[in-house]
C-alpha cells in the first residue's frame, strides 16, 4: 500500500510535468500539423535559464536566505526567455515554409533542435557539464501517510502544473484568442478568409507552448536539482516522452495532452516500480506503438479523412 | 532516356550485362584494398572507411525516405542490430573453434605481415557469413517495424521509428557481459551467447576484419541495388508512393506492399553497414550506436543529397564524414553549422543538392543554365 | 443489352450521421458511356471512390465482370480492371510524362525485384514492352512530344490528358473519368468528346463519366444517372433525364 500511494505520487508529479510539455506539442501540432522536435530543445532553455538566473539572482543579492518569492521571479524570467525563443524560431525558421511539404518543415525543426541543443552547449553559454539549481522551493515534508512522505516540492509542481494546464483550457475554449486558435487549427485557409490573423495566432500559439515547456523545464530542475547538459539524450527522451502523451491523448487536443501525460507518468512509474525500471521507456514507447495501431487518433482524437 | 532499346540480347550476353557490374564491384574492392590501402597513411586509410560505411547507410536510407517518401527516424537501430548480429557471430565463433577472438583473415581484410597469406581465409568466409546474417536479422527488423507504415503517414512513422531505434538502445543496455575465456564460451548455449554482447558498457572484442575490400566492396554491392531498383519498374512504384500515394494506388502500386518492402531492403544494407562497423579497428560498439543522434547524422546525409538521388546521398556522406576534419578548428561550432545547413537547405533549397536526380541527369543542373541565361530550362530540378 | 461489366447494386454511405450516398445502383454493359450528374455535393465523387475501393460502402453490392470488388483495396480494384482519373488531378508531379504512364504499367508486369536487381532476360524485356506501351499510349493522347518533361510543367489541358492515359495503362475493362471537362475552353471540350469516343472504340473500355457540362455529357452519353444528396433521383436516357421533373427540380430549383 505504502508503495502504492509513494509509486501514484511520483506518478502524478512526473506525469504532470508530461502534460505541461505535451501541451506545447499538440498545440503546435493542431495548428502547423508537425512536431516541433525543437520543442524539448526549448524545455531544457527552461530548466537551464532557470538555473542561471537563480544563481545569479542569489549571487548578485548575496541573501542569507533564498526569498520565498524568487522561484516565481526565476519562473517568470524563464518563460520570457522561452517565448522569445519559440517566437523567434517561428518566424525565422518555420515561416518560410508555411507553403513547403511537411517533410520539410519536419526537417527544419531538427535542425532548429540541433541548432538550440549545441548552442547550449558552448562553454560561453550553458556548457556540457551538468550543474545543478539552487533550493528555491522549502526541502520540507508537509505531510506524511504511513511511510509515504508527500515533499513540498512535489506538491509545489503538481500546483503549478494543475494551475498552468487549468488556465491554459480556459484560454483556448473560453476566449477570442482561443476560439482563434481553434479556428486556425480546423483551417487556416478559411481562418485566414474570415479575418483571423492567422500569422499573428500561430506566433501566439508558439509563445504559449514555450512557455508551458519553460514551466515543465523549471519544474523539472527543482525536481531533480542537477540539470544535464544540453546535449544530454535523456533530455530529447523526456521530449519524446511528453510527444508520446501528446499522440495517446490525441494529437491536437488539449485536453487529451493532459491526460495523456498523467497516463504515461503512471505507466511509467507503476512499471517501473512492479515489473522492471531499466525498461520504462520501452513500456511508454511500446503503448505509443498499440495506440497508433489501435486507435491512431488517440485517446480524445478525432480522425481526419484525406479528401481524394 | 531509354526509347532506344538494343535489339533482342540473348540470354548469355543478357547475363553477363546482369553480372558485369558486381565483378567490377570486386575489381574495385580489390584495387581499394591493394592499391589505395598500402599507399595512404592509417587516418586517412580511416577516413575512407568511415566515408564508405556512411555512404551505404545514406543509399539505403534513401531508398526509405527518398524513394517512397516515408520517414524513417531509426535508421541506426538497425544498423546496431546488424552490428550485434554479426559481430556475436564472427566473435563467439572464433571463441569456440578457435578458443581465441582474434580475426583470422587473409590479405583482402588487411591483414598484412606473414609471408604468403592467402587473400581469402575461413575467418573471411565466417566474416562474410556474419555480415549477411546481420543484414537478414536488420531486415526481419525493418519488416516488424515496415507494418506500422501501412497505417501511420509522416510524422507518426517518424516518431514510432524513432521509438523503435531507442527500444533497441534500451534492450541492447540491458544484456550481459561479454564472455571473455573459451572455457566460459564452450559452457554457454547457443541461445545464451546472443544475450552476452556486453550491455551497456559496449560490445568489444569483436575481431577487426573490416578493411577497404569489404567496405567498399559493400558500398558498390548498395549502389548497384540501389541504382537498379531506381530504374526498374520497382523504382518507379516507390516514387510514384511519394508523389502521390492516393494516385498510385489507383493506378494499381500495392502501396503498403512496396513500403514495407523498402524497409526491409534499407534495414538490410544498414544491417550489413553496421556488420563492417562493428568490425572496425578502434571502433566500440555500444548500445549508443542504436541512438537517434546517429539517425539523425544519416537524415541529413539523405536530406542533403536530395531524398532520393543516389549520387546525392554518396556526395553527402563524404561531405558529411569530412566536414569535421574541415572543422577541427571549430570543433565546438560543428553541430551549430550542421544544423543551421540544415535548416538553410530546407529554405532555400528545399529538394537537397541535386533533388530526386541524379548527378550526371542534365536537368539536376538546369536550374544553373535558367539563372545564368534567363530563359526557363524546362524540367528543372527547382519548382 | 450486353452483360454488365459494372455493377453496383444498392451501394449506400454513411460518415458519421450524414448518409452521403444511399441505395445508389448502377449497370454498366461492355463499352457503355455512362454519366453520373448532379449539383456540387450530390455524392458524385463519393460513388467513385466507393468503386474504387478509397470508402468501403457501408450496404451493398459492386462487382466487375461478375466478380465481387468489396473489401478490395484500390490496387487490387485496379488489377481487376477497374481505373480512374481524378477532379483535382493527381500526377505524379515530380515524374516525367513517361514515368507517369509507365508506372500504371506495372500492375502488368510479372517478374521480380530479384530479376530488376540482376537486370534478367524477363525483366529486359518486360521494360521494353512497357517503355513502348506506354510511348503508344502518348501517341494517342499525342503527349510523346513532352514525354521526358515532369508531369507538373504540363498545361492544363495536357495534364487532364495525362491522366486519361495513365488511367488507360493499367488496361482496364472500365475507366471513371472524373469531371474530366473541368476547366477546359469550348474548343478542348468538342475535341474531348472526340476523344472519349476514340478511346472507347479504340480501348475497348466501358466508360462512367462525372461531368458538369450538360452539352459533353448529354451529347456523350448513352445513360444518365442523376444524384442529388445522395439519392438517385433520375436514370436513363439522356432525352428521359433532360425531362424529369425531379431533375429540372434539382437543377433549377422549386418556387
Amino acid at each position: 500500500m505504502d508503495q502504492f500511494l509513494q509509486t501514484l505520487m511520483g506518478a502524478l508529479a512526473i506525469g504532470s510535468l508530461y502534460a505541461l510539455i505535451a501541451l506545447g506539442y499538440t498545440m503546435v501540432y493542431g495548428i502547423l500539423k508537425f512536431i516541433n522536435f525543437a520543442h524539448s530543445d526549448v524545455v531544457v532553455l527552461g530548466a537551464w535559464g532557470s538555473l542561471v538566473f537563480a544563481r545569479w539572482a542569489e549571487r548578485t543579492a548575496g541573501w542569507s536566505q533564498t526569498p520565498w518569492y524568487l522561484g516565481g521571479v526565476v519562473l517568470i524570467a524563464a518563460m520570457v526567455l522561452c517565448g522569445t525563443v519559440g517566437f523567434l524560431v517561428e518566424r525565422l525558421a518555420y515561416k518560410p515554409l508555411r507553403r513547403a511539404p511537411r517533410i520539410n518543415v519536419l526537417i527544419t525543426a531538427i535542425g532548429v533542435s540541433l541548432f538550440l541543443q549545441n548552442t547550449g552547449q558552448l562553454e560561453a553559454v550553458f556548457g556540457t557539464r551538468p550543474a545543478s539549481i539552487p533550493r528555491l522551493v522549502g526541502d520540507r515534508t508537509i505531510a506524511q501517510i504511513g511511510l509515504v512522505k508527500i515533499e513540498m516540492l512535489d506538491v509545489v509542481g503538481l500546483f503549478t502544473a494543475l494551475s498552468f494546464m487549468l488556465g491554459l483550457d480556459w484560454l483556448v475554449f473560453r476566449t477570442k484568442i482561443g476560439r482563434a486558435m481553434r479556428a486556425v487549427s480546423f483551417n487556416p485557409q478559411t481562418a485566414g478568409l474570415m479575418g483571423v490573423p492567422v500569422d499573428r495566432v500561430i506566433s501566439f500559439t508558439f509563445v504559449l507552448g514555450s512557455m508551458l515547456a519553460a514551466t515543465g523545464g523549471f519544474l523539472w530542475a527543482l525536481k531533480y536539482s542537477q540539470v544535464n547538459q544540453p546535449a544530454d539524450t535523456g533530455w530529447t527522451l523526456l521530449g519524446l516522452k511528453a510527444f508520446v502523451a501528446a499522440v495517446v491523448g490525441g494529437i491536437g487536443n488539449v485536453r487529451g495532452a493532459m491526460l495523456g501525460g498523467l497516463a504515461i507518468g503512471l505507466l511509467e512509474q507503476f512499471g517501473s516500480a512492479y515489473l522492471s525500471s531499466s525498461l520504462s521507456d520501452v513500456y511508454v514507447f511500446s503503448l505509443l506503438i498499440v495506440v497508433l495501431l489501435f486507435r491512431p487518433s488517440g485517446i480524445l482524437g478525432s480522425t481526419a479523412v484525406e479528401k481524394v | 532516356m531509354s526509347h532506344e532499346t538494343p535489339p533482342t540480347p540473348g540470354l548469355v550476353s543478357s547475363l553477363v550485362r546482369g553480372y558485369m557490374p558486381f565483378v567490377v564491384a570486386v575489381g574495385v574492392a580489390i584495387v581499394m584494398q591493394v592499391v589505395v590501402r598500402p599507399n595512404v597513411d592509417p587516418y586517412p586509410a580511416k577516413l575512407l572507411l568511415d566515408i564508405g560505411i556512411n555512404c551505404i547507410l545514406a543509399v539505403s536510407l534513401t531508398m526509405v525516405n527518398g524513394f517512397t517518401g516515408q520517414f524513417s527516424m531509426g535508421h541506426a537501430g538497425f544498423m546496431a542490430v546488424g552490428g550485434y548480429a554479426s559481430g556475436a557471430i564472427t566473435y563467439y565463433t572464433s571463441m569456440r573453434v578457435w578458443g581465441a577472438g582474434e580475426a583470422r583473415g587473409g590479405v583482402l581484410s588487411g591483414m598484412l605481415g606473414g609471408e604468403g597469406l592467402p587473400w581469402l581465409t575461413v575467418g573471411d568466409g565466417l566474416f562474410l557469413f556474419s555480415l549477411i546474417v546481420g543484414g537478414v536479422v536488420a531486415a526481419g527488423l525493418g519488416y516488424l517495424v515496415g507494418l506500422p507504415s501501412l497505417r501511420l503517414k509522416g510524422d507518426y512513422l517518424a516518431i514510432v521509428t524513432l521509438g523503435f531505434g531507442e527500444i533497441v538502445r534500451v534492450v541492447i543496455q540491458q544484456t550481459s557481459p561479454v564472455l571473455t575465456s573459451a572455457e566460459e564460451v564452450r559452457q554457454a548455449t547457443i541461445l545464451q551467447l546472443p544475450t552476452h554482447v556486453g550491455g551497456s558498457l559496449g560490445f568489444s572484442g569483436i575481431p577487426y576484419y573490416t578493411g577497404l575490400f569489404w567496405v567498399y566492396l559493400g558500398v558498390c554491392v548498395t549502389l548497384i541495388v540501389a541504382f537498379r531498383l531506381k530504374t526498374s519498374t520497382f523504382g518507379r512504384a516507390f516514387l510514384s508512393i511519394r508523389n502521390d500515394e492516393i494516385a498510385a494506388e489507383a493506378m494499381g502500386v500495392n502501396t503498403t506492399r512496396y513500403k514495407v518492402w523498402a524497409f526491409v531492403i534499407a534495414a538490410f544494407f544498414a544491417g550489413i553497414a553496421g556488420g563492417l562497423f562493428s568490425h572496425t579497428l578502434g571502433v566500440g560498439l555500444s548500445p549508443e550506436a542504436a541512438g537517434f543522434l546517429r539517425s539523425f547524422d544519416v537524415i541529413i546525409m539523405v536530406v542533403l543529397g536530395g531524398l532520393g538521388s543516389i549520387s546525392g546521398a554518396v556526395a553527402a556522406a563524404i561531405i558529411v564524414t569530412l566536414l569535421p576534419e574541415w572543422l577541427r578548428g571549430v570543433a565546438e561550432y560543428r553541430m551549430i553549422i550542421y544544423a543551421l545547413a540544415l535548416i538553410l537547405i530546407m529554405i532555400f533549397r528545399p529538394k537537397g543538392l541535386f533533388g530526386v536526380r541524379e548527378v550526371w541527369d542534365r536537368a539536376t543542373w538546369a536550374w544553373l543554365s535558367r539563372r545564368k541565361s534567363g530563359t526557363g530550362a524546362r524540367g528543372g530540378a527547382r519548382e | 443489352m450486353s452483360e454488365a461489366i459494372l455493377q453496383a447494386r444498392g451501394v449506400s454511405k454513411s460518415f458519421g450521421g450524414l448518409r452521403a450516398v444511399s441505395e445508389f445502383s448502377l449497370s454498366l454493359p461492355a463499352r457503355g458511356l455512362h454519366g453520373l450528374i448532379g449539383p456540387n455535393g450530390a455524392g458524385k465523387t463519393t460513388v467513385f471512390n466507393l468503386l474504387t475501393g478509397v470508402y468501403h460502402p457501408s450496404e451493398g453490392e459492386i462487382s466487375l465482370a461478375g466478380e465481387s470488388l468489396l473489401g478490395l483495396k484500390p490496387h487490387k480494384r485496379a488489377a481487376a480492371g477497374l481505373a480512374r482519373t481524378f477532379q483535382n488531378i493527381r500526377l505524379f508531379a515530380e515524374l516525367s510524362v513517361l514515368d507517369n504512364v509507365r508506372i500504371a504499367c506495372h500492375l502488368r508486369t510479372t517478374h521480380s525485384m530479384g530479376s530488376a536487381i540482376l537486370r534478367l532476360p524477363k525483366h529486359r524485356r518486360e521494360e521494353r514492352a512497357i517503355v513502348r506501351r506506354s510511348m503508344e499510349l502518348l501517341e494517342v493522347f499525342d503527349l510523346a512530344g513532352r514525354a521526358s518533361e515532369d508531369a507538373r510543367n504540363l498545361p492544363y489541358g495536357d495534364q487532364r490528358r495525362l491522366e486519361i492515359a495513365r488511367a488507360l495503362a493499367t488496361e482496364p475493362k472500365c475507366l471513371l473519368l472524373d469531371e474530366p471537362a473541368a476547366g477546359m475552353n469550348p474548343q478542348e471540350k468538342v475535341d474531348l468528346r472526340k476523344l472519349i469516343h476514340q478511346i472507347r472504340e479504340r480501348f475497348g473500355v466501358a466508360i462512367l463519366l462525372i461531368e458538369h457540362d450538360m452539352g459533353v455529357v448529354m451529347n456523350l452519353c448513352e445513360r444518365i444517372t442523376v444524384l442529388n444528396f445522395g439519392q438517385t433521383i433520375a436514370a436513363g436516357t439522356p432525352e428521359h433525364v433532360q425531362s424529369d421533373p425531379k431533375v429540372i427540380e434539382a437543377y433549377l430549383g422549386t418556387e
